[in-house]
């Protein structure tokens, strides 16, 4: 158990690296150390959730398992300090879950890529390079290394849009490069900003000889150095200039008169720097979650990828910028996170009723389900910029759920896709007497999505909106008519699948005169079943014993909404008058 | 006041495993059924009405074991979240048996064994019909979802699995697209009541931090007014809350509450879904649109009682009394069989609305188990001569397009279908509340009820309260009235269809299938009024109302809204006299808004009533239920999906075009530069390259290797060099 994280991530590598030495004509083989690998890391992965300890206290900053440091690159830059990379891995309630939603959702994206046809060795190749990379982001701490993997997952998906998509893939790939990488950048300043700011406590206490090196700091020595850090009594050779995520999280550790520390008089339109390091890092995430109005990217991705790279992109890409959010965004700053909480609420909430009324005026089935994507991530920001427990729970809830649900829907939209090469709802009536079973799963899934109790689905929403409304009374940052009108979000989800069952799978069964020569319209195969029924069952499994995650994820979730709410409050107050 | 331990898991008993087994009874059929049901022998219905056959007689054993005796109540903790400061929100999941559950429960089960039973020969050879009896299966199992538990957030789970199943069951036949627009509809409408209703539930939440239905009742019962503001106090996790609420808030989470019984209980506004949903196959009208699901609302109002305000409550009686009066008129035009009934369902469900607001909370409940039982048969009776319409059109080849539900299509049938026809009439006289019927004594207490509210929030010189009772006596009159054309039309009179009326009947000697005839003639029996009250005159001697009352239902704790409900009960006690005058003057309107009816018909010939339209511009609108579904769908439906178009175009034209212009001025000027590049950059390194190869040439062309220029040049420069030493 020792290096299990460092498995996870390597084990998609290793398959990776299989593959890349087997010729490309074997395509059953290679097909088969793909599915290995990532059975391996669903194992891993099941065995990672199964073992953590959800009640241990955790709180963003400290508290996380299964821990794995080395140092990495290490520079002495003279006057400017010591300069520290390092490989610092580890999980968290908040993490672990989203650890085992890859594990699941990395299997069954193998399955449905059983299909490919199309160059097979690279298409697996840079399925398990993606795997990888997302694996990687859920498990840093180290910021940098968490931009390493962040950025990596563009290089394998721009291929598996453009190489193995649809008619218009070349556009939907460069544009999500694009997007995806204008976010980065911005992550990519503040991430200098930070590095500027930050030191490491323990590693400046070892570099000023006040520990040993092998034995662990005691906490009272770390507070003694972030004493003598204010105090300024620490040469600048000594500074031990650090990436770690949980560092950053301490205002203590940040180097006072430096560019980000909570009394930096620095402002940039008539904003404190704080506040607009905050915003750039938020619009780099944004954009991944994605948020109205940078949702744009996620549509034609969607459309354009072939159905198994839909369903990793929904279910598990997508969850990567609402955890940077949780991971980064909202500890490192916690002062702005408070005091821009309506903003960041307020844009979950158009998110939730833009989107959702977007996916009203859809055609095609799939770009109906990237719309309601954008819709449920709505809810993930809501929850969060409520910071109750309810609310923030729900959040990682709605994380988790959409992951399994959203898979679900891409997948029985691949179905009818691989039968009539066609997916627009006019194109087709009654489907439900040709394909009973898999109208079932249809209907399954989007009662599933639009939160019908007994599904997951309904107890994250049910969470946010518990949160959100009394966000106002527990922690005084959301107006109450905001998630009065996110409610309505449920009614609009409602309207948008039950319209598209009734005019796609219900009535006389009839199918666009032009596709019936080239379509085969068959019920279920073997294929199918095996990846829905597994996902079916997860969503109602954790409608009905939501305590399965929240025994993992509630302790530590607590802790982050405390430590931020905490933290937000008393250092806001530092920022705004150190501005005046 | 301590909170948690009102929280805390509480042990269970027998009683609640057993009404356990109750619930989850229908929902083994139902997995068994939607899995292997073609596999198994007629389809496996005899699965579903055994299993459900089963659930009745447990839960009768369990109604003998708690009626008005004990109170059985388990609880475990379904799961809780860590909360700030160390402590714990918890969210508990429980059942609770009392007397009101087990009523609803002995209900719920009776009519749907009864309904599943009848169905057999209803579905008979339906294509879908092991799919039919397993959605039955989780029908039942939600409604008894809503029934036993003990709390609100499941009970808002089950409200809408409840809804999910009735979707389920109106497009049951999905390739009509009439049935899957209904359905659709029904369920949208519902969740415009349920947002409501969450939004209620977060507000108790968020000041009272449960979800129990007994600890919220605690809570409410610890509190006191204080100058228009509900104060109370509590410890949760060893820490002390002070909750202040205004009565506005309150008021407001009460009508939240109530949207949710708009919805489902199909209240004005959001009747619109009810009539639409007669497009599912008639038993699963009768059973879950007209008996049980749509009363699920007042039985939400029954259980929240303690929560609603008196301007809450106001809000509901008038809420009610426009209900059953828009109901009722528009039942007098109808003539569609099922939707007449329809109508008159939501009508009677405004009746139990307006008795929940006027405080005749017993009434209410008392006329919901009535209402259930003779609004079955009528729809089962309305399913019988359906299918002997089908019959008769399908023997004698008739043209595809004659409506068999239509009314005007029938007539004389009571020569051929004695049976139907006296059940049908039981029923209908339980309807409009006749004498000697359990529709008399229901509805008789409500409208007693409601003029004693009346009289009581009056005392101030407002006299518009007495609008609600007048409005209340009306519509035993309306009822009276299209009852009585309905039946008219039916049942008198000559058959109006080209054949020989006797092509109904299943054979010579039989009208229907015993399994159809056995569930009308025991819901029949049930219409008349000893069976609940040994004195079928006065509902005051009705076991079941008293068993039901809210001295018995809650007698240690208080409402909200004691100081009205309290007044009201005092007025109507008072009023014990004026009890006779109410009776005689229902019973009277009854009799004579039937009279109305035969007078209007009896002189009819047989082409006028064949023939018949509504005429005039109240007819119109009666008959089109006030272009209500006209109105929404051009104020709120069409708007709607506008916005979602414009919403996209504004992804499209301007978002994604901004993005695109962007690149394109991006790409623009990188072709600037890279002109730059090539004449400014790129020129000025070849300028210096083509002057150093010009400066190059002019230095070469000297250098041509002829001994007599370099000795001419040599001169020169000699001759220069002298000239400067001279000049200078």
């Amino acid at each position: 158990m020792n290096f299990i994280l460092s498995s996870l991530i390597c084990t998609p590598l290793l398959a990776a690296l299989v593959v890349l030495l087997m010729p490309g004509y074997l395509q059953k083989p290679i097909k088969a150390v793909a599915l290995l690998g990532t059975l391996v890391q669903m194992g891993l992965s099941l065995l990672l959730y199964v073992s953590f300890d959800g009640n241990a206290y955790a709180d963003g900053r400290s508290g996380y398992q299964y821990v794995e440091k080395l140092n990495w690159i290490g520079l002495s830059l003279g006057s400017l300090g010591q300069f520290q990379i390092e490989y610092f891995v580890g999980v968290d309630g908040i993490s672990v879950s989203m650890v085992l939603l890859t594990g699941i959702v990395g299997v069954i994206g193998v399955i449905s890529s059983w299909t490919i046809q199309k160059q097979v060795k690279g298409y697996f190749l840079l399925y398990l390079l993606l795997l990888t990379s997302v694996m990687g982001c859920f498990l840093a701490l180290d910021l940098f290394l968490f931009y390493l993997f962040f950025e990596f997952m563009l290089l394998p998906m721009y291929f598996l849009i453009g190489i193995w998509g649809g008619p218009k893939r070349e556009y939907a790939a460069i544009k999500f490069f694009i997007y995806t990488l204008v976010g980065s950048l911005f992550i990519l300043i503040v991430m200098i900003g930070l590095y500027t700011s930050v030191i490491d406590p323990q590693a400046t206490a070892r570099q000023l000889g006040l520990v040993g090196n092998g034995v662990p700091v005691p906490v009272a020595v770390i507070l003694e150095v972030q004493q003598m850090l204010q105090d300024n009594t620490i040469a600048t050779t000594d500074l031990v200039r650090t990436f770690s995520i949980p560092a950053m999280m301490d205002s203590a550790n940040f180097i006072p008169d430096s560019l980000l520390h909570i009394m930096s008089d620095v402002t940039l339109w008539d904003k404190p720097i704080r506040f607009v390091a905050f915003l750039l890092l938020f619009a780099g995430f944004a954009i991944k979650v994605p948020v109205v109005p940078v949702h744009t990217w996620l549509p034609d991705a969607h459309v354009e990828a072939p159905t198994p790279i839909s369903v990793l992109l929904a279910a598990v890409l997508l969850k990567v910028g609402g955890y940077g959010l949780v991971r980064i965004v909202y500890p490192v700053f916690p002062d702005a996170a408070a005091y821009f909480s309506v903003f960041v609420g307020g844009l979950g909430v158009l998110s939730i009723i833009y989107a959702a009324l977007c996916a009203l005026a859809m055609n095609d089935l799939k770009k109906l389900i990237a719309y309601s994507s954008v819709s449920h991530m709505g809810f993930v920001l809501l929850g969060l910029a409520s910071l109750t427990t309810e609310g923030v729970n729900g959040a990682i809830y709605m994380m988790f759920s959409h992951g399994i649900i959203s898979a679900m829907l891409f997948l029985v939209v691949g179905v009818i896709y691989d039968r009539a090469h066609n997916r627009m709802i006019v194109n087709f009536r009654g489907l439900a007497s040709a394909m009973p079973a898999y109208t079932a799963f249809v209907v399954i899934a989007f009662f599933a999505s639009l939160g019908l109790p007994g599904f997951s689905g309904f107890i994250s929403e049910l969470l946010v909106l518990l949160g959100g409304f009394r966000a106002p009374e527990a922690t005084g940052l959301l107006p109450r008519w905001l998630t009065i009108v996110a409610v309505i979000g449920l009614l609009l989800a409602a309207a948008y699948y039950l319209w598209a069952l009734q005019r796609m799978f219900f009535g006389k069964y009839w199918i666009f005169p032009e596709l019936r020569e080239q379509a085969v319209i068959s019920d279920l195969n073997l294929r199918e079943y095996l990846m829905l029924v597994p996902l079916a069952i997860l969503a109602l499994l954790f409608g009905i014993f939501p305590s399965l995650l929240l025994n993992k994820i509630g302790v530590a979730v607590t802790g982050f909404s405390e430590l931020v709410l905490q933290n937000g409050q008393e250092q806001l107050n530092i920022v705004l008058s150190s501005i005046l | 006041m301590e909170l948690t331990s009102l929280l805390e898991p509480l042990a269970g008993t027998s009683e609640t495993a057993l009404a356990l087994v109750v619930m989850l009874l229908p929902l083994l059929s139902f997995f068994v059924l939607i899995f292997f049901g073609k596999r198994l022998p007629r389809h496996g219905d005899w699965l579903g009405i055994s299993m459900m056959l089963l659930a009745f007689a447990v839960s009768v054993w369990l109604f003998a074991l708690t009626w008005n005796t004990a109170m059985f109540h388990s609880r475990i903790n379904w799961f809780s979240l860590p909360a700030f400061n160390g402590t714990f929100a918890y969210f508990t999941a429980g059942i609770l048996l009392d007397n009101l559950a087990v009523l609803m429960l002995v209900i719920v089960t009776f009519i749907s064994s009864l309904v599943q039973l009848f169905s057999v020969g209803y579905m008979h050879g339906d294509e879908g019909y092991s799919r039919y009896f397993a959605y039955l299966g989780l029908f039942t199992f939600s409604m008894l979802g809503i029934v036993l538990v003990d709390n609100l957030l499941l009970l808002f789970m089950f409200w809408e699995l409840v809804g999910f199943s009735s979707y389920l069951l109106i497009g049951f036949w999905f390739k009509r697209p009439a049935a899957v627009a209904a359905n659709k509809k029904a369920f949208l409408v519902n969740r415009v009541g349920d947002i409501g209703l969450l939004i209620g539930l977060f507000t108790l939440y968020t000041y009272f931090r449960t979800f129990d239905l007994e600890a919220l009742r605690t809570l409410i019962n610890s509190g006191n007014w204080a100058g228009g503001v509900f104060t109370l106090s509590y410890i949760l996790n060893g820490q002390p809350w002070l909750v202040e609420l205004s009565s506005l808030l309150l008021t407001l989470a009460g009508l939240g509450l109530f949207m949710g019984c708009v919805g489902k209980s199909a209240q004005f506004p959001l009747q619109v879904w009810l009539p639409d949903a007669m497009q599912g196959p008639t038993p699963v009208s009768s059973l879950i649109h007209a008996a049980t699901m749509v009363a699920a609302g007042v039985y939400l109002l029954a259980r929240c009682y303690a929560f609603f305000t008196i301007d809450a409550l106001t809000v509901i009686a008038v809420v009610g009394a426009i209900t059953a009066l828009l109901g009722a008129v528009a039942a007098l035009t109808q003539y569609d069989i099922k939707a007449v009934l329809a109508f008159s369902t939501t009508s009677q469900l405004g009746y139990m609305v307006m008795g929940m607001g006027t405080g005749a909370h017993d009434a209410s409940l008392f006329h919901l188990a009535t209402h259930a039982f003779f609004k079955a048969a009528l729809f089962l009776n309305a399913g019988i001569i359906i299918h002997a319409m089908h019959r008769g059109l399908h023997h004698t080849h008739q043209p595809e397009n004659i409506d068999p539900q239509d009314i005007r299509n029938m007539g004389g049938l009571r020569k051929v279908m004695p049976l139907t026809f006296y059940t049908y009439l039981l029923a209908a006289a339980a309807l409009v509340g006749l004498p000697l019927f359990s529709g008399f004594l229901s509805k008789d207490a409500i409208l007693a009820g409601s003029w004693a509210w009346a009289q009581t929030m009056s005392l101030n010189g407002n006299s518009f309260y007495y609008i609600v009772p007048v409005v209340g006596f009306t519509v035993v009159l309306l009822t009276a009235y299209y009852m009585g054309r309905h039946m008219w039309f039916m049942f008198f009179g000559n058959f109006r269809l080209p054949f020989n009326v006797e092509e109904l009947r299943l054979t010579a000697k039989r009208e229907v299938e015993h399994v159809m005839a056995l569930p009308v003639v025991l819901l029949a029996f049930l219409s008349l009024g000893l069976v609940f009250s040994t004195n079928p005159f006065s509902f005051a001697d009705s076991w079941l109302m008293n068993g039901i009352s809210l001295e018995v239902l809650s007698a240690d704790s208080r409402l909200l809204a004691e100081s009205l409900i309290g007044a009201v009960h005092r007025q109507d006690e008072a009023n014990h006299t004026a009890h006779i005058v109410f009776g005689v003057v229902s019973a009277l309107l009854g009799v004579l808004g039937i009279g109305f009816a035969i007078s209007k018909y009896r002189n009819k010939t047989r082409e006028a009533l064949s023939q018949e339209k509504p005429q005039s511009t109240f007819a119109k609108l009666s008959y089109n239920h006030y272009y209500l579904d006209q109105f929404y769908n051009r104020a709120l439906v069409q708007p709607t999906l506008l916005a979602g178009r414009v919403l996209y175009r504004n992804d499209k034209w301007v978002i994604d075009s901004l993005l695109n212009n962007g690149s394109k001025a991006l790409v623009v000027f990188s072709k600037v530069i890279k002109y730059f590049d090539t004449l400014i950059v790129d020129g000025t390194v070849w300028l210096v390259g083509a002057l150093s190869r010009l400066f190059g040439y002019v230095g070469l062309y000297p250098q041509n290797g002829k001994i007599q220029s370099y000795f001419v040049y040599s001169l020169f420069g000699f001759i220069l060099i002298i000239l400067y030493i001279i000049v200078f």
